[in-house]
């Protein structure tokens, strides 16, 4: 099925000049169009489980500054992850 | 009417990253389309910024809901 | 403008969320609404006209056989072979059957006297996540065997051994939670905001209509012509989310297939 021309200089995790995937997207994410998905999707999942679990300690201890505490974590932790998955060699 | 302010605040906030989204596309594909060759310098990079814009959107929406 | 409203004799009642509950057409049966007879329609639409695209394959095909082709053809090469690589052709089926269910189930919401997309009850794209969901973890753990497959999900490579605590909760959530949760909710929305859109100017247009206002009655036109435009709009959204409802669960899927390096 080798019609395409071959790509010059693909990215890691891109489909090849013929179209096949050389599988080294690990989960999805080397995939050019899967990676801003994914990142939308691990940044979201922070927010929630460590905001939620912020939220949830707030809610027994009856303070008002863990859920705060809780949400940066989260975006700290999934920025890092990003970077882990997406940035790092 | 009913509703929440918190909302309206958070539509204006989430402008601020919709553009930088779009410009931090924008320039990773005018990168790539004058350099092809630059792609596996530019994606990470372009990823990450997409990421910080991304983190700061995300953050406005849930702290309109978890705000009171 | 607003006072205009007010005097021009009962107040317009807004489209709400209740505009979608609609009543059953059979009886008193949550099974007889509208939106299960569209989903059975779409199905027998679907098998119609591919049976009568591909009943009579030629070489030189009709221009039915080649309408389907290429449906088929956009699914296989540029979802399947793109995304998931070389063993893309187990999947081929699957995505083929979510694309054209989800794109026919759309566009029903702007076919006159149809008009309602069905995704636009939450119900529809939860199964449809449901089933991505199961096929993709299910591929995954056929391929890498479950602890290879769960342990490559949860301990990222490389990183020390405290950050885990950090980490592994957002990878379990992002993979067992998040991706199926957005897969629907993100078709659910599209349609229920963009059905909810067309509402307000056609249902605004007829009020506008209907009013004793001379002003009211020349400004109608306007908010049908808005509607009818935003028809077009829709119609690319609802291509769109079914394009992206089937090429992200095609990305799932590689990413499932995807060994660690």
């Amino acid at each position: 099925m080798a019609k395409k021309p071959p790509a010059a200089n693909t990215g890691r995790g891109r489909t090849d000049g013929n179209g096949i995937n050389d599988g080294s997207g690990r989960f999805g994410a080397g995939n050019e169009e899967g990676a801003a998905w994914s990142i939308f999707g691990y940044l979201i999942s922070g927010l929630i489980i460590w905001g939620g679990i912020g939220l949830g300690l707030d809610h027994w201890l009856h303070t008002h500054f863990i859920a705060l505490i809780g949400l940066l974590l989260g975006a700290g932790s999934s920025l890092y992850l990003v970077w882990l998955r997406f940035v790092r060699r | 009417m009913h509703g929440t302010l918190n909302l309206v605040g958070y539509g204006l906030s989430a402008i601020g990253p919709a553009i930088a989204t779009g410009m931090i596309f924008a320039a990773y594909i005018s990168g790539v389309a004058r350099q092809p060759e630059a792609r596996s310098v530019l994606q990470p990079i372009a990823f990450l910024g997409f990421a910080l814009a991304e983190a700061l959107a995300l953050f406005g929406l849930v702290l309109a809901f978890v705000l009171k | 403008m607003s006072q205009l409203v007010v005097a021009g004799g009962p107040g317009f009642v807004p489209p709400s969320t209740s505009d979608f509950d609609l009543p059953s057409i059979f009886g008193h049966s949550a099974y007889s609404t509208k939106p299960v007879f569209l989903v059975a329609l779409s199905v027998i639409l679907i098998s119609v006209f591919f049976i009568a695209a591909s009943r009579k394959a030629a070489v030189v095909p009709s221009k039915l056989q080649f309408s389907g082709e290429a449906i088929y053809g956009f699914v296989r090469n540029s979802i399947g072979e793109e995304i998931i690589g070389h063993e893309f052709m187990r999947f081929v089926p699957f995505l083929f059957t979510l694309f054209t269910f989800v794109i026919t189930n759309n566009v029903f919401g702007i076919v006159p006297f149809l008009q309602f997309p069905a995704m636009s009850h939450v119900g529809f794209p939860y199964v449809l996540a449901l089933f991505s969901f199961v096929i993709f973890h299910y591929v995954g753990i056929k391929k890498q065997g479950l602890g290879k497959y769960l342990k490559g999900i949860a301990f990222m490579p490389g990183v020390p051994k405290a950050v885990y605590i950090l980490l592994t909760p957002i990878e379990i959530a992002t993979f067992f939670l998040v991706r199926p949760l957005t897969l629907s909710l993100r078709l659910f929305a599209n349609m229920f905001a963009g059905h909810l859109l067309l509402l307000v100017f056609i249902t605004g247009g007829d009020y506008m209509l209907h009013d004793s206002h001379i002003f009211m009655k020349v400004l109608s036109p306007f908010s049908f012509a808005f509607g009818i435009g935003m028809s077009f709009f829709e119609f690319m959204v609802q291509c769109l989310q079914a394009y992206i409802i089937t090429l992200l669960t095609a990305l799932f899927i590689a990413g499932a297939l995807a060994d660690e390096h």
